[in-house]
């Protein structure tokens, strides 16, 4: 089959490579229609995820049809259209059990700080993703997620990681009705933040980034306020006069750890590697929100350890809430949503491309190049 | 702020509408979760690290460790992922890994080239001092 494969920091290219098999009674392969690319593939791509191999395909937000079925799946047919969680969840663990599929400890041995998870390296359990023709979807009676009948697979497309994600960003701010929300990062994860945030009833939400097209397009997508922090002189004085001098009540980190904002930190975190990325926006969050406020995070870091004022936190009396998205207990709800025209998900795609173009796609993205906001990825038999 | 900012504000007001809320649910086995869990079987070398107590049923088998890269991989997937040494050494068998798929790719064409250079120069010295 055809599929993208990394071949080191900043090289990706598409190969051909031997077709997933199923592996488990519980796999089924599907024949993938939709592959998105994620900012968090940005991570995997710049060689900041440890354990990322030369000819590992990433993709963990991706949409197919079932080809071929294991001997013990049982709610899935041949030809059934699914969107699949990025989190492999056995549905059985202590942590499933619980609804915290994020944390599944059936599906990943190379480390406790995540469970199974397609395309994201060797540290999430050394599983390809979806940016190929074909992939193998352990648990398959647990994870997928039937698209209906009449629905576009790529209005369900980001059922698999950004929706969730985003909303789950919002839902840890806590928000009770009438909140003063920040949104730091414009991207496809903070768009669906500030969405769901209107949802839960904020009072008001500012959208912050460096990149001016993707604050306007907040603007028009998610009917936010907006701050470029590059024309500002201190983004955290600025946000806190906004508020009375206090500050927000609620933080998003929609970055994660490549932010921009901070030579120091970049200095140390991408550069040296003395830290794990660049945790500028986490920083900004607890310095900003006000004192007894909720900072959430749901901007991906990596291990070991970040410089971060904890201290501040811990004076300030804030909560900080964080996770990887528990997606499956979302991906009904949402999906509702989109149905019925609160959440245009599909709104969010600006790029289109054939999976030959892939490293293509992948620059477009990184460089933030041509209002690029989200990109597709079609398999050539799609 | 505007009286309705978008379609649906807030209709998920209440938090007991939102699908996290709680955290942490009463303990319930998932829709289609099938119990107990078959081991699955594979002859590819897959690491654990060393504080997770046992293997998991299921696990992505690929790309296998391989040259001194897998060694490195090896070495490190020896520490518990609490101690910052297993993952730096991770980073360090990702860099040897590229470089060794680096090397073997251009090996077929540089080894010859190097072989007819080194014999080119022997034969020009040889003819030189001659």
């Amino acid at each position: 089959m055809r599929a993208l494969t990394y071949q080191g920091p900043f090289r990706v290219r598409v190969e051909n490579k031997p077709d997933p098999r199923l592996e488990h009674p519980q796999d089924v392969i599907l024949k993938v229609t939709r592959a998105a690319i994620c900012g968090s593939d940005l991570h995997l791509l710049h060689g900041l995820v440890p354990d990322t191999r030369v000819g590992h395909t990433f993709g963990h937000e991706f949409t197919g049809v079932v080809e071929e079925l294991g001997s013990e799946v049982t709610q899935l047919r041949k030809g059934d259209r699914v969107v699949v969680p990025f989190n492999i969840s056995c549905g059985t663990c202590f942590y499933c059990q619980r609804g915290l599929t994020a944390s599944c400890e059936n599906s990943n041995p190379s480390s406790d700080v995540a469970c199974g998870v397609y395309g994201y390296s060797h540290t999430t359990g050394g599983y390809d993703g979806g940016q190929a023709e074909y992939v193998r979807v352990p648990f398959a009676d647990v994870g997928p997620l039937k698209i209906p009948d009449g629905m576009e697979d790529e209005e369900a497309l980001f059922l698999g990681d950004i929706l969730p994600t985003g909303y789950m960003g919002a839902e840890m701010g806590e928000i009770k009705g009438g909140e003063t929300v920040v949104v730091f990062g414009a991207g496809p994860v903070g768009l669906f933040a500030m969405r769901s945030a209107w949802l839960m009833g904020a009072g008001r939400v500012i959208a912050v980034d460096c990149v001016q097209y993707r604050l306007d397009f907040a603007e028009r997508y998610a009917k936010v306020e907006t701050v470029n922090f590059r024309e500002v002189d201190d983004i955290v004085l600025y946000l806190k006069d906004l508020f009375d001098g206090r500050g927000p009540d609620v933080c998003i980190d929609a970055v994660g750890m490549e932010a921009e904002g901070s030579v120091g930190q970049r200095v140390l975190g991408l550069g040296l590697k003395l830290e794990a990325g660049a945790p500028t926006v986490l920083t900004w969050c607890i310095d900003t929100v006000r004192k007894g406020g909720n900072v959430s995070i749901v901007g991906v870091y990596g291990p070991p350890w970040n410089l971060m004022p904890i201290g501040t936190a811990m004076n300030k009396g804030l909560t900080l809430r964080m996770n990887q998205c528990n997606v499956r207990r979302y991906m009904t709800h949402l999906l509702q949503h989109i149905r019925e025209g609160r959440i245009d998900a599909k709104g969010i795609i600006t790029h289109r491309f054939p999976l030959e173009d892939a490293p293509k796609a992948y620059h477009l993205f990184a460089q933030k190049q041509d209002g690029c906001v989200k990109c597709v990825l079609t398999p050539g038999h799609a | 702020m505007p009286d309705r900012p978008i379609p649906g504000a807030a209709v998920d007001l209440e938090p007991s509408s939102r699908p996290g809320v709680p955290m942490e649910r009463a303990p319930h086995p998932m829709a289609g979760a099938r119990m107990p869990i078959r081991p699955q079987h594979s002859d590819v070398r897959v690491f654990k690290h060393k504080g997770r107590a046992g293997f998991p049923p299921v696990f992505g088998t690929a790309q296998p460790p391989r040259g001194l890269s897998g060694l490195l991989r090896k070495v490190a997937y020896g520490y518990p992922d609490h101690w910052a040494r297993h993952w730096m050494i991770l980073l360090l068998a990702d860099r040897v890994d590229v470089w060794e798929h680096r090397l073997a790719k251009v090996a077929p064409w540089a080894v010859p080239t190097a072989g007819v250079l080194a014999f080119t120069g022997v034969v020009w010295r040889k003819w030189a001092r001659a």
